[in-house]
């Protein structure tokens, strides 16, 4: 993992040692709320329903054991035992004291962490593939260019006031796992043909009010090239995007009011200003990628008579294993996906005490690497297949060892009406409610992979729009309806989904999707997925189906 | 005479302002004058004429390319920021600084607020008129709070990279 | 009928006005039915700025004899999340809660569309 020096340590420390100096004018009364707001927006802290939240940055979604520990530390001394992981791989706790914030900064960058960028009209934290540097998939290893993007953005002096926020994702292998086409900038890695290593870049894509797949401006950016080319796209939409509209201020907007190909021209030229003189040196990114170094593998054989014994004597274990490991670049190792989608529990919450025996088995097992997804997961990247087994008995005793990743019960779902400002719904008792339908594992292992989607408003936190099955939380005249999307894909296969038909009252939406997984499994053809047939045949015989249950 | 914030050569005070803002509806008064884009493409030529000194009012959808060919006369750029945020003027300032290398002052106008210094002062402003009635000593002390910063800009810090070879 | 409410600086607890001072249980808020009044306390409230967020009324309807809030999401403020029930306030328990989870019928808040705006 990269590691910080002095110099990012002291960064934090200061950001931090400023974040309290404004707290405290804020209480004093010196400073209004009016001006606060921004202040501590760019710091991750919101005042929501119940309390404040605050967003800590998980950049590019990796954790050692160590920051594992304080977020549930944090949980535990400052909130409720608990924190919510989120669909861009944060951390939010719910139940915050504005008080308490500057010790929870000090906290956080006392192990390297930190809110900065967290919220506001800036450069979020950048999205990366959970499996990097352990997939068998992958190009390059995109934790270096996610940790060039976090030293850029940070408090950029230029781009810190942008007409809205700016989020981006980087996929270091052709299975995409940041939903990089529906970012502000996608970039995927792409080997040059004469062998260098490069981005394909993705612009304007985006969920919200206008969903969009983003298109390609570039179709091959040489990687040393990355930080003046965005700086270049930056640049440009800090002038050209609107802030007349928030609801039209994103990139996505100015791209598609330019079109793709015009909105490439006019970043070519400013990056052509800009010149090789904006790029990182050569020698920080060997720096930083030296921090990524390969990790100490054991020569093993592709098989482990000790798991495939397990197995044989353990059902449990037998379905875990089916369901939450991946392919690891190297032999004898595993990808192991912990699902924080127990259920009938909240999407993405951990209590503090599942997150230290996560940190726990991180470091015993797992090679000091802890990443999350934006799916609202956990991933220990490295593990030997000889201690599977035992990793999975720990998760068992607590709750973590939910068989389900990719599953019809593996829903995302926003915070909702049950702690966001924002939220015109509840998102969070849909998918229990769903998950109970789905309870059976043998149904939702014979349904195969089906990502259901969930958002309590329309700025699609839950990238409702991306979902397989995607689920819109609407308020009309005071009660919760929910409308439902089919056909859309956060993948590489991206698409936005297309509307079933009029909302659905919250206690229709379960047995509504039961009815539509009953279409998919009477029409599907061989090992087509609940997206692959809907693909093929259209809306008409789920929306039949649903429409007719209803009348 | 009134004051604005000054920054030079790495120090905040405050120092007397010799320059007269006026709106286009205004007559023009005696001395150096700032007056917007459009007033000084109409009379910038007469004024300088005059010998006085000239500084432009730059809002932000107004592109400081326009400006390209008028700089080394100007004696500043007073760049606004009708809210605090509208992120357009640090575009314009970098590239006053960086594109152009205009070494005039260059003012940030409007709602200029002490916890922008920071950044105003990384894109190359010199000059402020705090709307927050703040004092240079806070200005000095918001814009070196951070030791260190990770991207190269128009103040020439040097960023981490440099720092750590 | 109306009350009065908003989150406390400090920690973002929700709270209502009574008198004067804030509370944190709906039950205890003070209750207007004189606009006048509850627009009184409102300006009041506002000039608070070091010890309230974004004070605002809201409308009531009856419920089992009681008051509750008529939006829904009003309610969920006066209770705490519908997914962790030992959250918030209505772990608490007892009839004036229960009141206020049996409540139904509902309208838009006022207050959160000025709380968007901000």
């Amino acid at each position: 993992m990269y590691q910080y020096d002095t110099l990012d340590k002291e960064f934090l420390a200061d950001r931090a040692a400023e974040f309290r100096e404004q707290v405290g004018r804020r209480l004093a009364g010196e400073i209004t709320e009016d001006q606060f707001k921004p202040i501590r927006l760019m710091n991750g802290l919101y005042l929501q329903l119940h309390a404040y939240m605050l967003r800590v940055a998980i950049p590019y979604g990796s954790l050692n054991p160590a920051q594992l520990r304080v977020l549930a530390d944090i949980g535990r001394t400052y909130d409720k035992g608990y924190g919510h992981f989120t669909t861009r791989q944060n951390l939010q706790f719910h139940w915050i004291k504005l008080a308490d914030t500057p010790d929870i900064l000090d906290r956080l960058a006392a192990v390297d962490m930190h809110a900065i960028q967290t919220s506001g009209n800036c450069i979020r934290n950048t999205t990366a593939d959970p499996y990097s540097g352990a997939t068998v998939e992958e190009v390059d290893d995109p934790r270096v260019w996610s940790e060039a993007i976090r030293q850029w953005s940070s408090l950029h002096p230029e781009f810190s006031f942008l007409p809205r926020k700016f989020k981006i994702a980087i996929t270091g292998a052709a299975k995409d796992r940041t939903a990089a086409k529906v970012h502000d900038i996608g970039l995927m890695m792409r080997r040059g043909r004469d062998g260098t290593l490069g981005f394909e870049v993705i612009v304007g894509g985006g969920l919200g009010r206008t969903p969009f797949v983003g298109p390609t401006i570039k179709e091959f950016l040489p990687a040393n090239r990355l930080v003046s080319y965005l700086e270049a796209v930056l640049r440009v939409y800090n002038r050209h995007g609107r802030r007349d509209n928030k609801y039209k201020a994103r990139i996505k907007i100015l791209v598609s009011a330019l079109g793709a190909e015009e909105f490439g021209r006019q970043v070519e030229e400013e990056w052509a200003k800009i010149g090789p003189e904006g790029d990182l040196p050569d020698t920080e990114i060997a720096r930083i990628r030296g921090a990524f170094a390969p990790l100490a593998f054991d020569s093993l054989v592709n098989r482990s008579e000790a798991f495939e014994t397990a197995k044989a004597a353990d059902p449990a274990l037998a379905r875990f294993a089916r369901n939450n490991l991946r392919e690891h670049k190297r032999a004898g190792y595993t990808i192991i996906e912990i699902s924080l989608k127990a259920i009938g529990e909240t999407p993405g919450d951990a209590t503090s005490d599942q997150m230290d025996v996560i940190a726990d088995l991180a470091e015993r097992y797992g090679q000091g690497d802890i990443r999350v997804t934006h799916e609202q997961n956990i991933v220990l990247p490295h593990v030997k297949l000889d201690d599977v087994p035992a990793v999975h008995a720990a998760l068992a005793a607590v709750g973590l060892a939910t068989p389900n990743v990719n599953l019809i019960t593996d829903m995302i779902a926003c915070p909702g009406l049950d702690y966001c400002a924002l939220a015109n719904a509840r998102a969070i008792p849909i998918a229990q409610d769903i998950a109970r339908t789905f309870a059976d594992q043998d149904r939702a292992e014979l349904i195969g992979e089906l990502k259901i989607k969930i958002s309590g408003c329309i700025n699609a936190c839950g990238h409702h729009h991306v979902g397989h099955i995607g689920i819109l939380g609407v308020d009309k005249k005071g009660e919760e309806f929910y409308q439902l999307t089919l056909g859309g894909s956060g993948a590489e296969d991206a698409a936005v989904g297309s509307m079933l038909g009029p909302a659905l009252p919250a206690d229709r939406v379960a047995p509504a999707i039961d009815t539509l997984v009953e279409v998919y499994l009477r029409e599907r053809q061989g090992q087509e997925r609940f997206l692959d047939t809907f693909r093929r045949t259209g809306v008409v015989p789920f929306k039949e189906a649903v429409y007719a249950d209803a009348n | 005479m009134p004051t604005r914030i000054k920054l030079h050569d790495g120090e905040f005070s405050l120092a007397e302002d010799p320059f007269t803002h006026v709106t286009d509806d205004e007559d023009l008064v005696r001395g150096d004058l700032i007056i917007s884009l459009t007033r000084f493409q109409s009379e910038g030529e007469r004024l300088l004429a005059e010998g006085r000194s000239v500084g432009v009012r730059l809002e932000p959808a107004e592109e400081v390319e326009v400006l390209a060919y008028d700089l080394p006369r100007l004696a500043l750029v007073a760049v606004a920021f009708p809210k605090f945020n509208d992120g357009r003027a640090y575009t314009a300032a970098r590239l006053l600084r960086e594109r152009y290398g205009f070494k005039g002052e260059v003012r940030a106008v409007g709602d200029v607020l002490r916890e922008q210094a920071g950044f105003m002062v990384r894109v190359g402003f010199d000059a402020f008129e705090p709307a927050d009635g703040s004092t240079p000593e806070q200005w000095a002390h918001t814009a070196h709070r951070q030791r260190h910063v990770y991207q190269r800009a128009a103040d020439r810090r040097p960023p981490a990279f440099a720092e750590r070879e | 009928m109306k009350a009065l409410t908003g989150n406390r600086l400090t920690d973002g607890e929700v709270v209502f006005w009574k008198a004067g001072a804030w509370v944190e249980r709906f039950a205890d808020a003070e209750l207007f039915a004189d606009a006048e009044a509850g627009e009184a306390a409102e300006a009041h409230a506002k000039s608070q700025q070091t010890v309230i967020v974004d004070p605002y009324l809201i409308d009531l309807i009856e419920s089992e004899g009681l008051w509750a809030p008529v939006s829904y999401r009003e309610r969920l403020r006066a209770l705490g999340p519908t997914n962790h029930l030992h959250h918030g306030k209505q772990a608490e328990g007892g009839a004036a809660i229960e009141a206020l989870q049996h409540a139904s019928g509902a309208a838009r808040s006022k207050g959160r569309v000025n709380l968007i705006k901000r």
